[in-house]
C-alpha cells in the first residue's frame, strides 16, 4: 500500500475482458467505425465519450452484436470476449447477450409485473430450477439494482408504474438477472433527474465489483465520476483511450482536450 | 493559442482571473523594487508606501481565490482549463508571500534608517532584490506566453540568487565580528537578504507551476540547492 492517493487508481490492474482489434463498422456506404482497437478491463467501468455521431454507441452495440439487428450494418475485425470470438458462426447471439447485458437510454420495462420483468431472462435461459430459485434470483437482482427496498412489497405491480429512475434501476436489475459478465449502458441516465442519476451512478460503482461495465454518456462529468477508463471517439476514430483521471487532467491528444474542455475542435 | 470555448463566458471568466493574477504580479514586482530602493536610499516615505501597498496585493489574492472557486463550482473545468485554475490559485499564494516579504523589508527599513550604514550591504541587497524581480517578471511572462522553456530558465536562475545571498551572509557575518555595534543592523539586513532569497524560492515555485500548466507534469528534479549557509560557521 504505497499508493496513498485519494482516488484509487485501479485502472490497468485487471484482466482484459474484451479484446477488440481492427474493428470497422459500415452502415451501407457510411464508414461509422474506423479500425478501432481497444482492450476493456474486467471489474472496471469504461466510459465512451464523444460528440453525437462519433460512433460510440455503434461501437458499444458491436460488443453484444446488437448491430446484427440492423440489416445494412456490417461489422469487420476481431472482438473477443474472454478470448472467444463473439462473431464466430458458432456463437448464439441470444446466449451472448445473456453474458453481455445491456441497459438503454430510455427505461424500457416490459408491460409486466416488476417480478416478471426480472424473472423473464432467467426463465428463458433456464437459470432457475424451481420457483424458490427464481424468487431468489429476482430478489438478488433487485437488490443489485438498488431498488429492492422500494418494490419488495409490490412485486406484482406493473413495472411501468414506477418512476423513471426506479424503472431504470429495474431495467438494470433485469439486465443483471441473467448473471452477465459485462454490462453495456447506453446513456442510462439521460432521462433521469439528478437524484435518480446519482443512485444509478452509485449502483454502477457497486456493479464494478462483479462486472465489467461499459457506459456511453454525453455527460463528461458522469464519465469522470463513474469510470476508471475513458475512451474518446471522434468521427469514427478512437482518438484516445486511457485512465480517466489522466484524460480529464492532461489528455495527450488535442482533439480530446478540445472536446472535454468544451472548445470548438 | 488554443481555440475559444463554445461557452464564451467561460473564456471571459478565465481571462478575468488571469488578469487579476497579472495585476497582482505587477504590484509585487513594484513592491520588491521599491522596497529595496527605499532600503538603500533610507527613504521612509517610500518604505511606508510599500507597507501600505501590501493590502492591495492581499485583497487581490482573496479575489483570485474566490473567482477560481466559483469557476470550479460552476464550470467544472477539465484538462488545461483545470490546470489553469489550479495554477492560478497556487501562483497567487506565492505572489502573496512575496508581497509579505517586500512589506517586511519596508518595515525593517524604518529601523535600519536609524542605525549607521553597514558597508555596502544595502547596495548588495538591492542587487539581490533586482535579480529576484527580474526572475519574477520572466516567470510571469512565461505564464502569459505558456513558455515552459523560459520557466525552466527562471528555475535555473534561482542559483544566482542563492549565491548572492550566500555572499551577503558572509559579508554581514564579517561586519558583526568586526564590531558588535553592527549586530542590530546586520541582523535586520540579514532578514531582508533571507527574505529576498525566499522570494526567489517562491518565484521558482511559480515557474514550476508554469511548467505544470504547459506540460501537465511537474518538473521532476528540483535543482541542487546552492544555499550553503545552514552549514556555515564563523570560520566562514
Amino acid at each position: 500500500m504505497n499508493d496513498m492517493r485519494i482516488i484509487q487508481r485501479t485502472a490497468g490492474m485487471n484482466d482484459i475482458k474484451i479484446h477488440a482489434k481492427g474493428v470497422d463498422v459500415f452502415y451501407g456506404d457510411n464508414h461509422a467505425i474506423k479500425d478501432v482497437s481497444v482492450d476493456i478491463e474486467d471489474k472496471t467501468v469504461t466510459a465512451f465519450i464523444g460528440p453525437s455521431g462519433c460512433g460510440k454507441s455503434t461501437f458499444l452495440r458491436c460488443l453484444n452484436r446488437m448491430n446484427d439487428t440492423i440489416d445494412i450494418c456490417r461489422v469487420t475485425g476481431d472482438i473477443r470476449l474472454d478470448d472467444e470470438d463473439i462473431y464466430d458462426k458458432a456463437v448464439d447471439p441470444v446466449q451472448l447477450r445473456a453474458k453481455v447485458g445491456m441497459v438503454f437510454q430510455k427505461p424500457n420495462p416490459f408491460p409486466k409485473s416488476i417480478y416478471d420483468n426480472v424473472a423473464y431472462g432467467p426463465r428463458i435461459h433456464g437459470l432457475a430450477r424451481n420457483k424458490a430459485d427464481l424468487d431468489e434470483i429476482v430478489e438478488k437482482s433487485l437488490r443489485r439494482g438498488a431498488i429492492w427496498d422500494e418494490v419488495k412489497d409490490r412485486l406484482d405491480a406493473p413495472g411501468t408504474g414506477l418512476s423513471g429512475g426506479q424503472q431504470q434501476r429495474l431495467c438494470i436489475a433485469r439486465a443483471v438477472a441473467t448473471a452477465p459478465e459485462v454490462l453495456l449502458m447506453d446513456e442510462p441516465c439521460s432521462a433521469l433527474d439528478p437524484i435518480a442519476t446519482a443512485q444509478v451512478e452509485e449502483l454502477i460503482d457497486e456493479l464494478r465489483q462483479n462486472y465489467s461495465v461499459v457506459i456511453v454518456t454525453h455527460s463528461m462529468q458522469q464519465a469522470a465520476r463513474v469510470s476508471q477508463k475513458t475512451a474518446f471517439f471522434h468521427l469514427g476514430d478512437l482518438v484516445e483511450y486511457g485512465e480517466t483521471g489522466k484524460i480529464f487532467t492532461n489528455p495527450d491528444d488535442s482533439r480530446t482536450e478540445s472536446y472535454i474542455t468544451g472548445r470548438i475542435g | 493559442m488554443i481555440d475559444p470555448h463554445i461557452a464564451s463566458a467561460f473564456d471571459r471568466d478565465l481571462e478575468a482571473i488571469q488578469a487579476m493574477l497579472m495585476k497582482m504580479g505587477g504590484l509585487v514586482e513594484a513592491s520588491i523594487l521599491n522596497g529595496a530602493e527605499a532600503l538603500e536610499r533610507r527613504d521612509l516615505e517610500m518604505a511606508e508606501a510599500v507597507r501600505a501597498g501590501d493590502k492591495a496585493i492581499d485583497r487581490l489574492e482573496e479575489q483570485v481565490n474566490e473567482e477560481a472557486t466559483r469557476v470550479i463550482a460552476l464550470r467544472a473545468p477539465t484538462a488545461s482549463d483545470l490546470r489553469t485554475v489550479m495554477t492560478v490559485i497556487k501562483i497567487s499564494a506565492n505572489l502573496e508571500r512575496c508581497g509579505d516579504y517586500a512589506k517586511n523589508m519596508a518595515k525593517r527599513t524604518t529601523v535600519l534608517a536609524e542605525t549607521p550604514p553597514v558597508g555596502s550591504a544595502s547596495v548588495s541587497i538591492r542587487k539581490l532584490a533586482r535579480e529576484v524581480q527580474m526572475m519574477l517578471k520572466d516567470a510571469l511572462d512565461s505564464y502569459i506566453q505558456r513558455d515552459a522553456d523560459l520557466a525552466q530558465q527562471v528555475i535555473e536562475r534561482d542559483e544566482d540568487v542563492d549565491q548572492l545571498y550566500n555572499a551577503l551572509f558572509r559579508e554581514l557575518l564579517t561586519h558583526m565580528m568586526e564590531d558588535p555595534r553592527n549586530i542590530t543592523p546586520c541582523m535586520h539586513l540579514h532578514f531582508v537578504a533571507k527574505n529576498c532569497e525566499r522570494m526567489g524560492d517562491h518565484v521558482t515555485s511559480i515557474a514550476e507551476q508554469v511548467i505544470y500548466l504547459v506540460t501537465g507534469e511537474m518538473p521532476d528534479d528540483a535543482r541542487n540547492k546552492q544555499d550553503e549557509t545552514p552549514f556555515m560557521t564563523d570560520e566562514g
